[in-house]
């Protein structure tokens, strides 16, 4: 329950930040209604020259629109701050600070820094995939609602595995601070089902820096094209990776020498 | 003054050298998109034959094409620029006898530019095998007459980023500003789509716009896909673009700076 309240914490003190930015909150919100704006017009662009995208039809890509725009929203609201924040903490050994405080270090390093506008980007996305399914033609199967939900999660969970083991690379390489453009740099595949890239890209995409996972694949699950084992191997491939992510994240705090060395 | 952009560029080349294993990362992010918007049409082009007239291979030509020219027609202006408007250590350049937005930031965009083409090249062969286009409709001239259409679509980019930039002489916000700047950009210039897919009003307004110069139209000439009444017409509105932007940015720059002075920075 600590880490509900520290959350809790957080949030306020980064809802009093967002405040005494007004202006720039707005002005964020504006910016990101307009790449709304420019995603859906790419979308009707698309679906202007062809009635389906890989079998896709245009309710089920405003869909994936959405999850890829909730895992994005997941990056930039609480991964990119952090990150910032981490890399330069580490060079300089202000990181000392996290680490003395009796809570848990990745705890403290993931949501101390949250840009909380971004909730409003929270609600777009879950309007995006409401619809998106509505259009697509009727409410989906129970199981399968139910499988696209999990599968959102692992998707997640992955992906903040790998962030985890991107940022804690940094306690052996002091000097690797853009690590994390990776990431961002591929997340643009996100917007579109994984079936149409080439197999090699499809490879990269899904096993060495999983995007798709967290996109593409929830969508499937919801068009009833994935079955249970396989959601099984997906909470058990999430479960892993996070247990990995925390031991290279230990390994990593051990190697951290401070700010007097 | 060529002695002076000769020096300049060895200060700029050593300084964007420094920071080569950053460079990798940049051009991962150049790639990606137009390497999903090849795979989105050609799947499209793949099941329906062809789009509008376009083929497969018509997609996967335009979008290689694009991947060299997007690279060279770029601007990096404001992020070497607007910081140093903010924190004022523009002021340091300002007590040269040169102008230092034509000069030292110019030469630094031609080195980024230099450093990542080297780096792009590669990648892009690599690319090459895995797409294998059919590239039998470029000729050696439609590449030269491409390699004007470049400098010209560079030549507007940088001055409208520079005009750009340089409102930060007056806002805070003016990384906001260049992504609405950017979101117009990556639409009308064929970044997302090449222009005749759009709707046709779309490409009517796209057509008097200057963002077609960063990409549609130097990629249009490679393809060989530009008659020459077209060629001509097109260089003429470009050059028409260039003197506004340049008149612009001449202008925003002389009011900027009286600011700038002004807050005693």
């Amino acid at each position: 329950m600590a880490s509900l309240k520290l959350i809790n914490v957080f949030l306020k003190v980064n809802l009093q930040i967002a405040l005494a930015y007004r202006a720039d909150t707005l002005v964020n919100i504006l910016i990101n209604l307009m790449w709304l704006g420019w995603e859906l017009i790419g979308l009707s662009i698309i679906f202007s020259n062809t009635d389906t995208l890989a079998g896709w039809g245009p309710g089920e890509l405003i869909a994936l629109l959405g999850v890829f725009r909730l895992v994005n929203m997941l990056m930039v609201a609480v991964i990119w701050p952090a990150t910032e924040k981490f890399n330069t903490s580490v060079r300089d050994g202000s990181l000392d600070y996290t680490l003395l405080q009796p809570v848990n270090s990745l705890f403290l390093v993931s949501f101390a820094r949250i840009q909380i506008w971004r909730i409003w980007d929270l609600i777009l996305a879950i309007a995006l995939i409401v619809v998106g399914i509505r259009f697509s033609g009727g409410a989906p199967h129970s199981l399968n609602l139910f499988y696209f939900l999990i599968l959102v999660v692992c998707g997640v969970l992955i992906i903040y595995s790998l962030w985890i083991v991107l940022i804690a690379l940094t306690f052996w390489f002091v000097k690797f601070d853009n690590n994390v453009t990776i990431l961002q740099a591929l997340m643009d595949s996100g917007r579109y089902p994984v079936t149409v890239y080439p197999p090699w890209l499809r490879l990269i995409v899904t096993y060495l820096v999983p995007i798709a996972v967290a996109t593409s694949i929830p969508l499937q699950g919801l068009r009833g094209e994935i079955n249970g084992t396989q959601v099984l191997v997906f909470i058990g491939v999430a479960l892993a990776a996070l247990w990995v992510a925390t031991r290279v994240w230990k390994a990593g705090v051990r190697q951290y020498s401070g700010a007097s060395s | 003054m060529l002695h002076i952009y000769r020096r300049l560029w060895q200060v700029n080349w050593a300084e964007q050298w420094q920071y080569r294993a950053n460079l990798l990362m940049y051009l991962l992010y150049w790639l990606v998109s137009p390497v999903v918007y090849l795979a989105v049409w050609t799947t499209i082009a793949n099941a329906k034959g062809s789009v509008n007239g376009l083929t497969a291979n018509d997609f996967i030509t335009y979008y290689m094409a694009l991947l060299i020219v997007d690279q060279l027609t770029s601007d990096i202006t404001i992020h070497v620029l607007a910081y140093k408007i903010q924190d004022g250590t523009l002021s340091g350049e300002l007590l040269k006898p040169i102008h230092p937005i034509l000069t030292n930031t110019l030469v630094n965009n031609l080195a980024f530019k230099a450093l990542t083409f080297m780096v792009l090249i590669p990648i892009w062969l690599v690319l090459y095998l895995l797409f294998h286009p059919d590239y039998s409709m470029v000729t050696l001239s439609s590449i030269l007459t491409a390699i004007p259409a470049i400098a010209l679509g560079f030549g507007i980019n940088f001055l409208l980023g520079a005009a750009l930039t340089c409102l930060a002489f007056w806002t805070t916000r003016v990384y906001s500003l260049s992504e609405f700047y950017f979101a117009l950009a990556s639409l009308f210039s064929g970044q997302f789509v090449p222009l005749q897919l759009m709707p046709p009003a779309i490409q009517r307004i796209a057509d008097f716009l200057p963002f077609k110069f960063y990409i549609y139209f130097p990629v249009q000439i490679i393809l060989g896909r530009v008659p020459p009444e077209k060629l001509v017409e097109n260089f003429a509105l470009g050059m028409a673009w260039l003197a506004v932007a340049y008149v612009l940015f001449r202008w925003i720059w002389r009011e900027g700076l009286k600011r700038f002075s002004a807050v005693g920075a």
